[in-house]
């Protein structure tokens, strides 16, 4: 390096070093230290009051009343384990666990894949596409409320779905009058509504996927199912356990779409009725068993946290024995 | 290893901000409703809030008209008046009972009051001189309506009060072959109307919407309660023998096939697009068929609901004041001028209700029919009000109404018989009312 280029270098550096001086002194004489240690709590304090007011403090209070036969208006008192043994005598909560773990099991692969298959579908490049991806997106900004009212509506005994069916000369099918039909109805419905979101995120994904290796696996003579699964849906993994992790937590908590279709009882005979949907039902009103719901929901926050661990989990199973692979 | 005591301190320094904001939010939570507010018999003065339920969009004019004039009557008194919506009024109420912050003067209905008098939030008028002395303004079935079983008196001032008619579809019962101008009165003609309908109609036509709620096992004369409400009790024969003969209708085809999940709302819809032949309304409901289903208007038949007890159905609105108001002298005298004579009866002109002040359904504007739909209506319902009884018990929470639709669900499915049904329901029911 040339010994201007030094000296000047050397000019630079003592400019922004006697800058940031002056900075300090003007700062220290504010009486402000930049590096005290309450410095970066200072700054951490709105958003932490934020949090302990509206995420911490409500979680705690339903931890606290899980253990008490608190209602609306009665603080209650200490009664231990009582609303999780009768939980376990409760016939609502066995068909509320029942259909919530359905909704996992069923729901959560439909999230993972559909909207994959959707992303390939609009990711490639060429005119009128963003109509595609913007129609594909419109039910996630939807409100729910509308959606499942046109749900309801066309899943009605003389909606259009049934129209069809009769025009096809199907008898009429009772999607919205049988427990099972419902639920399924419930699930399809949000599948169709998430598909959008779930397929931004893959396009997000698909666009980091190096080109060159599909090139190469088409040179190597890889067809688009083969090119699929050897180079699209590995370099794509993990934000399938992410979408996976995501879905489970949704499907586990799932409320709107069951209630807005099934109704308040939760469909005939309350067979419908999800865990969140038992919450709602047993802790509001003036007679809330708040002991009671809150028993529930901390059951439904542990189901919902083991599941994000298990596909966290799993994810992360598949990308070690990827490694492995290619080592 | 331990962490040194510099690191300790950074820690827990931070914290305590933190801390001092749970410990004031925690003490938010808590009843701050003090001790019982100001003296009943005081002066009338004072800043007063009056919350109803869902009348602002019809009625803004009528309450705030009624809000000055109070205040041009006691010039120390300002009235806050508020209104919240139908969807989640039980909680709204819920919610300001438990954080101190009820208004002064609230719209209940005595299913509402029941757990908010028994949680010591309101203020029993029979035990106030200052309220109990205008009691004998109101008809006695009104008054008794508002007094709470166990809670030793009324809970609220009586307002207004509702029944309503069956509507049915003529051109349905003609097509059917019966008889439009002879709808079923009783239940065991509505069954056998019922029973014939869905045959002639190849089970395509559906006479009810909807499933028996406890009002229905009320008419039809079951006893739903013991004597001093703490056991339900429709699960006795009479409750079975109705529960058997819908299970007979739902197998006929004479309830709707989506009949186990519709709200009200819903069986509404039904009946205005015409998929099922009768339905439980108001007179409310007539300015909507005529303007949203106008064959089914020119088609439309109004009669009593079935009936075995020869007793209607009656809901019971009323005014509840706040034990803890600061000023429960000017709420006292505010809820019984809203639910005084004159202005009842200003407020049931204005919408299809009556009032519940003696005397008033002697009016001739409820006894004589002006050849309106209307007035046929209201004609109608006001002289059924007359010996109406509310038959949803006051200590039925949501939550047990919901039991008892889900097992009587259960029985219309076969699932379980009509006996079995109803006992779980009771023994459900009976369970959270010894919680209570």
């Amino acid at each position: 390096m040339a010994r201007r280029d030094v000296a000047r270098r050397d000019v630079a550096r003592g400019d922004i070093a006697r800058r940031r001086d002056i900075a300090r002194g003007d700062l220290a004489r504010r009486g402000v230290r930049l590096h005290h240690p309450v410095t970066p709590w200072l700054l951490l304090l709105p958003g932490l009051a934020v949090l302990a007011a509206f995420s911490l403090f409500p979680f705690l209070t339903t931890v606290r009343d899980a253990f008490t036969d608190a209602r609306t208006l009665v603080p209650g008192h200490w009664v231990g384990l009582r609303n999780f043994r009768d939980m376990l005598r409760d016939e609502q909560f066995w068909v509320a666990l029942r259909n919530s773990a359905l909704y996992v099991v069923l729901v959560v692969p439909f999230t993972v894949l559909l909207p994959l298959l959707l992303a390939l579908l609009v990711h490639k490049r060429l005119p009128g596409m963003g109509f595609f991806r913007a129609a594909f997106y419109t039910p996630v900004v939807a409100s729910v409320v509308a959606v499942a009212l046109i749900w309801s509506w066309m899943l009605d005994d003389r909606g259009l779905v049934n129209g069809i069916l009769k025009a096809l000369g199907a008898g009429p099918v009772s999607f919205l009058g049988d427990s099972w039909l419902l639920l399924f109805s419930a699930m399809a419905l949000t599948v169709w509504k998430g598909l959008g979101y779930y397929m931004v995120i893959y396009l997000a994904a698909l666009a980091n996927v190096p080109r060159e290796l599909h090139e190469a696996a088409a040179v190597d003579g890889a067809g688009p199912l083969r090119r699929f699964a050897s180079v699209t849906v590995p370099a794509v993994r993990s934000t399938m356990v992410l979408v996976g992790a995501l879905s489970s937590v949704s499907a586990c908590k799932v409320f709107s779409e069951v209630f807005l279709l099934a109704g308040p009882t939760g469909g005939p005979a309350g067979e419908d009725t999800t865990l969140v949907m038992l919450v709602q039902r047993t802790g509001t009103g003036l007679d809330g068993r708040v002991g009671y719901a809150s028993a529930l929901s901390l059951v439904v926050f542990v189901i919902a946290l083991l599941l994000m661990l298990l596909v966290l989990r799993a994810g992360r199973g598949g990308n070690a024995a990827d490694r492995e692979g290619h080592r | 290893m331990h962490p040194s005591r510099g690191v300790v301190r950074r820690t827990v320094r931070p914290a305590v901000p933190l801390l001092a904001l749970a410990l004031a939010l925690s003490a938010c939570g808590s009843d701050g409703g003090g001790g019982g507010g100001s003296a009943a018999d005081g002066r009338i003065e004072g800043r007063i809030s009056f919350q109803t339920w869902n009348l602002r969009a019809g009625y803004k004019d009528y309450f705030e008209s009624l809000a000055k004039e109070f205040e041009k009557r006691h010039p120390d008194v300002t009235v806050k008046w508020l209104d919240q919506p139908a969807e989640h009024y039980a909680d709204k109420l819920g919610a300001d009972a438990a954080a101190g912050t009820l208004p002064d003067v609230v719209n209940v209905s005595p299913d509402l009051s029941y757990p908010l008098a028994k949680a010591g939030v309101l203020l029993n008028l029979d035990k106030e001189p200052v309220a109990a002395k205008f009691r004998d303004e109101y008809t006695a079935e009104a008054w008794r309506g508002n007094t709470l079983p166990g809670l030793d008196g009324a809970y609220a001032f009586p307002w207004y009060l509702t029944t309503g008619p069956l509507f049915y579809n003529k051109s349905l019962f003609r097509a059917s072959g019966l008889d439009p101008e002879k709808p079923p009165r009783t239940y065991d003609e509505l069954f056998t109307a019922a029973a014939e309908m869905s045959r002639r109609s190849g089970g395509r036509t559906a006479t009810l919407a909807g499933t028996p709620a406890i009002e229905d096992f009320g008419r039809y004369g079951v006893r739903l309660m013991n004597d001093d409400a703490t056991r339900f009790t429709y699960n006795e024969s009479k409750g079975v023998e109705l529960l058997t003969r819908y299970k007979r209708l739902h197998d006929d085809g004479g309830l709707d096939p989506q009949a186990l999940t519709s709200t009200p709302e819903q069986a509404g819809r039904k009946f205005l697009e015409q998929k099922v032949a009768m339905n439980p309304g108001g007179a409310n409901d007539l300015a909507n068929f005529r303007k949203n289903a106008p064959s089914l208007y020119r088609n439309l038949g109004i009669t009593d609901a079935p009936n075995n007890t020869g007793k209607p159905n009656m809901y019971v609105m009323g005014l509840a004041v706040n034990k803890n108001s600061n000023h429960k002298a000017a709420a006292i005298a505010f809820a019984h001028f809203v639910t005084d004579r004159r202005n009842q009866e200003a407020f049931a002109h204005r919408v299809a209700v009556f009032p519940s002040t003696k005397g008033s359904l002697d009016d001739p504007y409820w006894t004589k029919d002006d050849g309106t739909d209307e007035g046929r209506v209201r004609v109608a319902s006001a002289k059924a009000l007359k010996g109406a009884v509310n038959y949803t018990p006051v200590v039925m929470s949501d939550e047990m109404k919901t039991i008892l639709r889900n097992e009587v669900a259960k029985a219309l499915q076969g699932k379980k018989s009509p006996k079995e049904a109803l006992d779980d329901a009771v023994e459900q029911s009976d369970r959270l009312l010894r919680r209570k």
